[in-house]
């Protein structure tokens, strides 16, 4: 074997070691971390980029409008209010569609905007991940999963919309709800209680997901 | 349009719906009660309940090809089947005694539950004053969700009317063997000679065993939510006389536990419970390890 082969061979090997590795040594967010960064297409056809949101307050919503646990949030008008409320108070609140196309709860634009008029939903955009590239960023599990940025741009909040895993309408009034919880206690100055929760809800139907 | 001729796929229609009337005839056969894509049944191990005495029932999963109910612990995703027992008075449910479950989903989210089919007994107690009273109805509300690529939530209301006698009861016939194959499936207790250790360390809960023999396959199923991640590794190492296995520790762990608990799957379907206190961090030790 001459030398350059043997080099160029190693080198390949190299470099497809680094390569299959690279998405293990991709951090996903945690919280007490810096957000990972991303642009996004949303359903308006505009751009948007995480970076541009430092500064204020940023909620993830991770959606999928056929599964019963965001059915029971959107069906009770419970996120519809969250999202005025705190969009209102200068929050940036982002619902991620990260399903993937042929699975439930893909979208294109046209589907989304008619589902945000119909369930008169107000976030500041709805982006389309069909990649589930954003999804993975995150390590979103499960719709809704809910995450909370702060200006600096770190993780305050990753988990569950509130503390009542279940379907059930009935359920949403006396929830205790993670998302305002955090927002509250981090605009006041304190730390967030509550950080980190089981995000309860439908798996996230990324390209490989089978249920 | 000619109406003499039907269209090819009326052949094939014909089949299916001759397969839709098997489906419901076994379905309707099985007398449970439905819910999405399946039936639940109440069902009693023995003829009639015996004054003073302990007794069984269970729910019984019967669902489609494919779809999936949930573990006490669902994992990543979903929801336990939850119950709310409507019980005359001197009797008492006890807690679902829940089989090993399986690893359900993908890589990136692990869900634990039971496909096809599952039965979980529920142990009873019955005062022993029952006796003056005739036959007695043990009624259940479950709330299910009920997977495969999307999920489903149903809710169904399942009875059992049961005569009361102050004799102990023989089995009963159509359950018993039912009652026998899912008690099989419930995890054990591990021999009173092995022994089990638990450490910690920042990232990972570290669990060893001395069972006598080299473990070559063990899988941890935690008990509790957002203590150990689902889909983070379970790496085994053998040793001469058990194991060690390291367990990822959850993004959502945020503060100490006292104790893990969960089952433990070893080769040939065997199966343990796990109760186990976590001991003080130690230095990684090779002292099992020989």
């Amino acid at each position: 074997m001459k030398r350059s082969t043997f080099y160029s061979m190693l080198i390949g090997l190299i470099l497809g070691l680094i390569l299959c590795t690279a998405p293990l040594l991709l951090a996903a967010a945690k919280v007490g971390e810096p957000a990972p960064a991303f642009t996004a297409t949303a359903s308006d056809g505009k751009t948007y980029k995480l970076a541009d949101y430092r500064g204020k307050y940023v909620v993830l919503e991770w959606h999928n409008n056929g599964c019963p646990y965001v059915g029971k949030q959107y069906n009770s008008g419970n996120m519809q209010k969250l999202q005025k409320q705190w969009t209102s108070q200068g929050v940036a609140w982002f619902t991620v569609l990260s399903s993937a196309p042929g699975k439930q709860g893909f979208v294109t634009a046209s589907d989304e905007n008619a589902y945000l008029a119909k369930m008169q939903a107000a976030p500041t955009a709805a982006l389309l991940d069909p990649s589930g590239e954003i999804g993975h960023m995150y390590d979103a599990k499960t719709s809704p999963q809910m995450v909370v940025i702060n200006p600096q741009g770190v993780v305050i909040y990753d988990g569950a919309i509130d503390d009542k895993p279940t379907t059930d309408l009935a359920d949403v009034p006396g929830a205790t709800n993670y998302v305002s919880l955090a927002l509250e206690q981090a605009m006041a100055g304190k730390p967030v209680a509550t950080p980190a929760t089981r995000p309860y809800g439908c798996s996230v139907k990324y390209s490989d997901s089978s249920h | 349009m000619s109406w003499h001729k039907p269209p090819a796929i009326f052949p094939w229609a014909l089949v299916l719906s001759a397969a839709a009337l098997a489906l419901c005839a076994r379905h309707a056969e099985a007398a449970g009660a439905p819910i999405p894509h399946g039936t639940l049944e109440l069902v009693a191990e023995k003829q009639w309940i015996a004054a003073g005495h302990p007794f069984n029932v269970a729910l019984q999963f019967e669902l489609e090809k494919g779809w999936h109910v949930y573990w006490v612990n669902p994992g990543d995703s979903g929801e336990p089947p939850r119950v709310t027992w409507d019980l005359p008075a001197g009797i008492t449910a006890g807690d679902i005694e829940w089989p090993v479950p399986r690893r359900l989903g993908t890589a990136s989210i692990v869900d634990y539950g039971y496909e096809d089919a599952v039965m979980l007994i529920v142990p009873m107690s019955a005062e022993a004053n029952l006796a003056a009273q005739g036959p007695v109805q043990i009624a259940a509300e479950v709330k299910v969700l009920v997977c495969r690529e999307m999920c489903i939530p149903g809710k169904a209301q399942v009875s059992l009317t049961l005569p009361v006698k102050p004799q102990t009861s023989p089995l009963n016939a159509k359950s018993a063997d039912l009652f026998a194959a899912a008690r099989k499936a419930l995890p054990r207790a591990a021999p009173a000679n092995w022994k089990f250790g638990l450490s910690e360390t920042t990232d990972s809960f570290v669990l060893t065993g001395k069972l006598g023999r080299r473990i070559r396959y063990a899988i941890f199923f935690p008990l509790d939510e957002s203590q150990v991640s689902n889909a983070g590794p379970q790496t085994l190492v053998p040793t001469a006389s058990g194991f060690s296995l390291t367990l990822r520790k959850s993004d959502q762990l945020l503060k100490p536990i006292a104790r893990l608990k969960g089952v433990l799957v070893l080769s040939g379907e065997r199966a343990y419970s796990i109760d186990m206190p976590v001991g003080k961090p130690v230095a990684a030790s090779t002292k099992g390890a020989g």
